[in-house]
């Protein structure tokens, strides 16, 4: 039997960055949370008003989910096996073995709503829940979600609920873990070539999307106040937007501030400091403008009577500002 | 510029204890993890939950006048909108929003509730008798 790899549970921000951090160091490449998000150019923001859930439209603050799975093995030439199932039989079964008999540590796709060690007022739909499970003890399977302070342990039976939940990013038993990791990786040229690339996103012209994305919400935000929609309405739609940026995964703005702390690491490398450094701050300046923004949106929402949307829009735009001169730095890099 | 990022320590009792972290800088200037804690977040989950609170109490006053089935009230009891639920049953929204009306309900064969009552997680007789 192979030696278990070295791994330790840790907290993280972000569920996908965590998990792919903690996965690849057990692994043998050390690799940090924020390096995990900025290598894939994981930060974005994207408004799509003609998608909705739960009659709200679609706000992202980072990439799609599986995005930083896929794309850390193209850029670090990471060999992942990948794979999906078609009934939950052939899922455990294939799990048991990895964990049991290969002693391995696989990462999992899971939808929050079905885990049961979640808290009741935590628990939504959502699909793209990462996760990794290390060992098996009697009927239940040992996890390190990388929400929690500790180590969780979730049965079958609910963990397979949590794993083939249907809905969007219905994850299908999805299943991960490196199988092969290239030696002596120069980071240099691949950092920079992710944060071009995430520059660019965030400076698209596309218009819902990036600096143009958070403006169109902001002017969205703005005619709230005089449109048909009732108090109920607006309040939910403030919140929505609050919960996309803070709950999914992560706290406050969380995000820019995940990213600030990848351009930091990024300075420990042969890349134009001055850029790195100015942009850095930048993002935390625009990390911290969102927060006053989610705290607004709430504030807007106890006291509808009071709600000023201007006030609300005019501090996104000011975020999206911060960000635009950032990016335009980055893309220089 | 506000470059210094400040860890919220305020209750949120949608966390049942736990805490999440974030990054922030430590008193080097380095970026490390801190566990925090956010009222701001507490709000925007609580408004969620409670939205659904109050779609389940208009739901049981159209019951009572007979417009809207059980598998509606199920359907928020289990934080779920349309298409989530029609996702869960395999079935065309246009079909779910149609079971979701009390006079078509009623003529639903057991084994289109059973595929329901599977999705929600009870056994078929709590939503045949759920009033």
């Amino acid at each position: 039997m192979s030696q278990k790899p070295p791994f330790e549970h840790s907290q993280f921000a972000h569920c996908e960055s965590g998990v792919v951090s903690t996965l690849l160091s057990a692994y043998g490449l050390k690799i940090s949370e924020p390096m995990a998000f900025g290598l894939t150019s994981a930060l974005t923001f994207v408004y799509l008003p003609f998608v909705k859930v739960n009659n709200l439209p679609l706000i992202a603050y980072r990439s799609l989910p599986k995005s930083i799975i896929n794309t850390i093995s193209k850029v670090l030439h990471v060999k992942m096996e990948r794979k999906n199932y078609p009934n939950p039989r052939a899922a455990n079964e294939d799990l048991k073995n990895l964990v049991t008999k290969e002693n391995k540590m696989v990462g999992l796709q899971t939808s929050v709503f079905y885990l049961p060690y979640f808290p009741k007022d935590m628990r939504f739909h959502f699909n793209a829940h990462n996760l990794l499970v290390y060992g098996v003890d009697g009927e239940d399977y040992l996890i390190s979600d990388p929400v929690f302070e500790e180590a969780v342990r979730c049965s079958e039976a609910e963990l397979s609920k949590a794993r083939f939940a249907k809905g969007v990013f219905a994850p299908k038993g999805f299943l991960y873990y490196p199988k092969t990791i290239p030696q002596n990786i120069d980071f240099t040229p691949i950092i920079k070539k992710a944060i071009v690339k995430n520059a660019k996103a965030m400076l698209t012209p596309f218009p819902f999307a990036g600096i143009k994305g958070m403006r169109r919400l902001a002017k969205k935000i703005e005619s709230l106040e005089n449109s048909e929609a009732n108090s109920r309405y607006i309040k939910n739609y403030l919140t929505h937007i609050v919960r996309m940026q803070e709950e999914i995964g992560t706290g406050g703005g969380g995000f820019r501030f995940l990213y600030a702390a990848f351009l930091e690491e990024a300075q420990k490398y042969e890349l134009n400091k001055a850029i790195l450094e100015e942009a850095s701050k930048l993002i935390i300046h625009s990390g911290n403008t969102l927060r006053e923004f989610a705290l607004y949106c709430v504030e807007g929402s106890r006291k509808i009577e009071k709600l000023d949307t201007k006030k609300i829009a005019a501090k996104l735009i000011e975020a999206s500002e911060y960000e635009e001169k950032a990016f335009r730095l980055l893309k220089k890099l | 510029m506000n470059t210094t990022i400040s860890v919220p320590k305020e209750e949120n009792s949608t966390l049942d204890g736990i805490q999440k972290v974030m990054y922030a800088k430590n008193d080097q200037g380095e970026f490390d993890r801190y566990r925090y804690g956010s009222s701001v977040e507490e709000f925007a989950t609580k408004i969620a939950i409670e939205e659904y609170e109050l779609l389940k109490q208009e739901c049981l006053e159209h019951i009572k006048q007979g417009i809207s089935s059980p598998i509606e009230y199920f359907m928020y009891e289990n934080r779920m909108d349309l298409p989530t639920l029609s996702c869960a049953v395999g079935m065309f929204q246009f079909r779910v929003k149609r079971h979701l009306r009390m006079h078509i309900f009623q003529k639903m064969s057991d084994g289109l509730l059973t595929k329901y009552a599977d999705a929600f997680n009870i056994i078929l007789q709590d939503l045949k008798d759920f009033r």
